[in-house]
């Protein structure tokens, strides 16, 4: 053990304040200010003045990752989620669909494999669109389908097209709102994928004492 | 093996549950700052085996309004945080120790009690 009994402190503060990271704010700086206040009576007591009496004193209150684990037990905090399996899950859900129609289904068996997200933001992740950006384009291609079979082609006695009109006017107001759904399912699928990545590593706060 | 793993997973979450009504009621007729009261704790064998881990508890049971807390200056070292409970966390020792005498006295007649035998 080198370095001065400050040195320990500090370090020890230090690693504290980044185990605490995934606490909410006001959590994280109150067992900060608290665990530093606990070393300075230490010293107040007079408790700190060699090393081994400072090392003595951190010992006692703990490694820093097992006060931060139980502060995310208390505030029902998940210990970060995001691994590969969850990061594969979103990524498949939203391009999946190009890949042979099976990387979508095959995120959609990593989304419910994990663990990371309630059953609630299962349902979000898999029907918000179902099959991610392919759906998309699928529906605006149908979409473009749809709109070349609302034209009437105007035949000569020949056969040969002299004229193709498609209706409008009437229907721009309608089209309007076809416009806006459709912007909106197309950001759906990225909206969901950035809701999940989000939701990640959350749980709803555990009850803790109720009477 | 398992069976031994599994009763320590169990002792150490009745610590932890039973804990808070511990810190309760350590405040129920008076208020003490975090370094006392953390103390008082680990005093008592087998209560607490990291001391720092006291301090996340005390934030919940301010978040949770069972306790309110005042800064006060001291005569010797920082200013401390002193903690109070509230008529919340009152109700909710109540609580807690008419419940806890029921379930106390149910397992000691079978555990420590001749229906054991």
């Amino acid at each position: 053990m080198n370095g001065t009994p400050e040195d320990h402190v500090e370090t020890y503060l230090r690693r504290l304040d980044h185990e605490l990271r995934d606490l909410p704010r006001a959590a994280r700086r109150d067992v900060l200010e608290e665990v530093s206040g606990h070393v300075e009576e230490a010293r107040a007591e007079g408790a700190m003045e060699t090393e081994a009496d400072v090392l003595n004193v951190l010992d006692r209150l703990g490694d820093p990752e097992e006060i931060a684990r139980e502060a995310k037990e208390r505030f029902g905090v998940r210990p970060r989620g995001g691994g590969a399996h969850e990061i594969a899950a979103i990524v498949l859900l939203l391009v999946g669909g190009f890949i042979a129609g099976i990387g979508w289904l095959v995120g959609l068996v990593l989304l419910w494999t994990s663990q990371a997200w309630t059953t609630r933001d299962k349902l979000i992740g898999t029907l918000v669109p179902p099959g991610g950006l392919a759906f998309v384009l699928v529906l605006w291609s149908g979409t473009l389908v749809a709109e070349g079979a609302g034209c009437v082609e105007s035949l000569d006695p020949s056969g040969a097209v002299t004229e193709t009109t498609c209706e409008q006017g009437a229907e721009s107001g309608l089209a309007w709102l076809w416009f806006v759904v459709f912007v909106a399912i197309t950001v759906a699928p990225i909206f969901t994928a950035i809701y999940l990545g989000r939701r990640m590593r959350r749980v709803p706060p555990p009850a803790t004492v109720t009477t | 093996m398992v069976v031994a793993s599994a009763q320590e997973t169990l002792l150490a979450q009745m610590r932890r549950g039973t804990l808070v009504f511990c810190v309760l009621a350590i405040l129920e007729c008076d208020e003490h700052y975090g370094f006392d009261l953390v103390r008082r704790l680990a005093e008592v064998d087998g209560m607490v085996t990291s001391e720092g881990t006291i301090y996340p508890l005390l934030s919940r049971l301010r978040r949770d309004a069972l306790v309110e807390t005042t800064w006060r200056e001291s005569n010797a070292g920082p200013p401390r945080r002193y903690y109070r409970l509230t008529d919340a966390g009152r109700a909710a020792l109540g609580g807690f120790r008419e419940e806890w005498a029921r379930f106390r006295n149910g397992v000691d007649h079978f555990v420590t009690g001749e229906a054991g035998r």
